[in-house]
């Protein structure tokens, strides 16, 4: 496709293109920010150095199958929490979209006001909620479910809201195009407008599912077994505090990086114009 | 054309029509007939209500009094009469509008499809037949997007006639256009008038205008000023408003 660009810097998009002198002035400010930051990464380590962190005992069951074991059924359960939020989150948003822009009016506030709750609870309150006060009133639930409920829920909410901008940005004209040739508006909203929305937003949808990933690590409070959970069990089994998270981070950082590759790599497919 | 043997009943015809935008008295007292076969195109300048005007007769323009007729019924106001009503009305935009994310066949069995309940196959023989007609028909399976601006007017032209319309409506059609593509698209639409299809046609083009149209309709500040055969109304306008009109475009 001709529209097909490549994506932009955040600089190529705010800043005109540098001369001489900025760029002398970019690169002096670089070579010091890297000292910096060396200087920085420096202390840490030798704080740890001091306070025992680096010794073998705290490093060398990283090296055993079974932590590895213990923590990919960690990571499992992590994935499947933040897929089934994100899929069940993707169509409650959907289906809280569409009620805030039925233009059925009672219908629309309802839709609103849920959106703006879930939108404004923090998703640990949910949790909590669904841990301690669900089973009061007899409702059984799994902690699978008591995780990703209200993951599910405070998900949803933004997701709402994503879809609801998407929806926005499709030209009026291509509603007027669709209403003159005689379509009902509920057939313009799922054949017309919906479709290119979606599209529109494709990318942000993705990403969102970084924040969800992020929110399934209060499993703990659940005690579902996610790579937090068992990265905790482990911790009190071989008292190793800060390797243990350590490598949990690095887990976590690379599997939100994939996410937001993938959200990248379908944008570009689609032919949307991002800006890194 | 507009010999109205046929029948007395006009295709259009608004009555008394009125539109506020707030305090911005938009149509003022609109009474307009149009039968059929007939080319009736509007000029003025911009601000004066054409657009508007051209947009109440399918309701994408809601008016506040007054009446639009379609075929001697009132139109509409809602639900699945109005969006039948419109079905049998073609309209074009300045914008073309074409469905950004289907390709140019889908755009134009889409109507017959959807709407009409046709099968695939006989919409999509017809939507080539169309295609074909308007010059675009190597670009059937390329999305609007790919197609220079002249192009995708000209399917969007077919995309209205595939709906079998009684009368189309053209707000504007070459205004967005670079100016080698214009005459593509005036092309098309002078093809279509002596086809005999009933046109309302919201324009620049003033040769256009003179060449093709029945009557001519100007308007300013919300208000039909004058209106005559073409010939009558650019060589001998009777108004001062029209006049200056007249005058301020000359030499383009």
């Amino acid at each position: 496709m001709s529209n097909h660009a490549k994506p932009l810097s955040i600089r190529d998009a705010l800043y005109e293109q540098p001369g001489p002198h900025t760029r002398r002035r970019v690169l002096i400010g670089t070579v010091i920010t890297a000292v910096l930051v060396l200087i920085g990464i420096g202390l840490v380590i030798r704080q740890f150095y001091i306070t025992g962190q680096l010794a073998p005992r705290y490093w060398t069951f990283l090296a055993q199958p079974t932590t590895w074991r213990y923590l990919l059924q960690g990571f499992r359960g992590t994935v499947s929490v933040a897929l089934t939020s994100g899929v069940l989150a993707l169509i409650l948003g959907l289906v809280l979209m569409l009620g805030r822009t039925s233009g059925v009016k009672p219908l629309s506030v309802v839709c609103r006001v849920v959106t703006d709750f879930f939108r404004g609870v923090p998703s640990l309150l949910l949790i909590y909620f669904f841990f301690l006060v669900v089973p009061q009133y007899g409702v059984k639930l799994s902690s699978f479910w008591m995780i990703t409920l209200p993951v599910t829920l405070a998900a949803s909410g933004v997701l709402a809201e994503v879809m609801r901008a998407g929806v926005n940005a499709v030209p009026r004209g291509q509603v007027e195009a669709a209403m003159s040739l005689g379509m009902r508006p509920a057939r313009i909203m799922f054949k017309i407008v919906l479709p290119q929305a979606i599209r529109f937003v494709i990318p942000s949808l993705i990403s969102q599912l970084v924040v969800v990933v992020k929110d399934t690590t209060v499993a703990y409070v659940v005690s579902y077994p996610d790579l937090m959970q068992n990265a905790r069990v482990l911790i009190t089994n071989y008292d190793a505090l800060v390797s243990m998270y350590f490598t949990v981070a690095i887990i976590y950082i690379l599997l939100n990086y994939a996410i937001n590759k993938l959200s990248g790599f379908v944008a570009e497919r689609m032919g949307v114009k991002i800006i890194r | 054309m507009s010999l109205n043997h046929t029948d007395e009943i006009p295709v259009i015809e608004l009555r008394h029509v009125d539109k506020h935008y707030g305090d911005l008295h938009v149509l003022r007292d609109i009474n307009l007939k149009v039968s059929r076969g007939e080319v009736l195109v509007v000029i003025g300048p911009s601000g004066s209500g054409k657009s508007t005007m051209c947009r109440t007769i399918n309701r994408l323009e809601t008016i506040d009094s007054g009446d639009v007729l379609i075929e001697g019924k009132p139109l509409p106001k809602e639900g699945r009469e109005l969006a039948a009503m419109r079905a049998e009305l073609g309209m074009v935009f300045q914008q073309f509008n074409l469905f950004a994310h289907k390709t140019i066949l889908e755009n134009v069995t889409l109507g017959p499809i959807d709407v009409l309940g046709m099968k695939r196959d006989e919409a999509e023989k017809r939507a080539m037949e169309l295609l074909a007609r308007v010059g675009v028909a190597e670009q059937a399976q390329k999305v609007p997007a790919q197609l220079s601006g002249g192009q995708q007017q000209r399917v969007a032209i077919a995309r209205s006639l595939a709906m079998n319309p009684k009368a189309m409506m053209f707000d504007e059609p070459t205004s967005a256009l670079d100016p080698e593509m214009i005459n593509e698209v005036l092309d098309v639409m002078v093809e279509l008038a002596r086809g005999g299809m009933t046109m309302v046609v919201v324009t620049h083009e003033m040769n256009f205008a003179r060449r093709v149209a029945d009557r001519v309709v100007f308007m300013a500040d919300g208000q039909i000023v004058e209106e005559g055969a073409p010939d009558e109304f650019f060589d001998h306008p009777k108004t001062q408003r029209a006049r200056d009109f007249l005058n301020s475009i000359k030499g383009h």
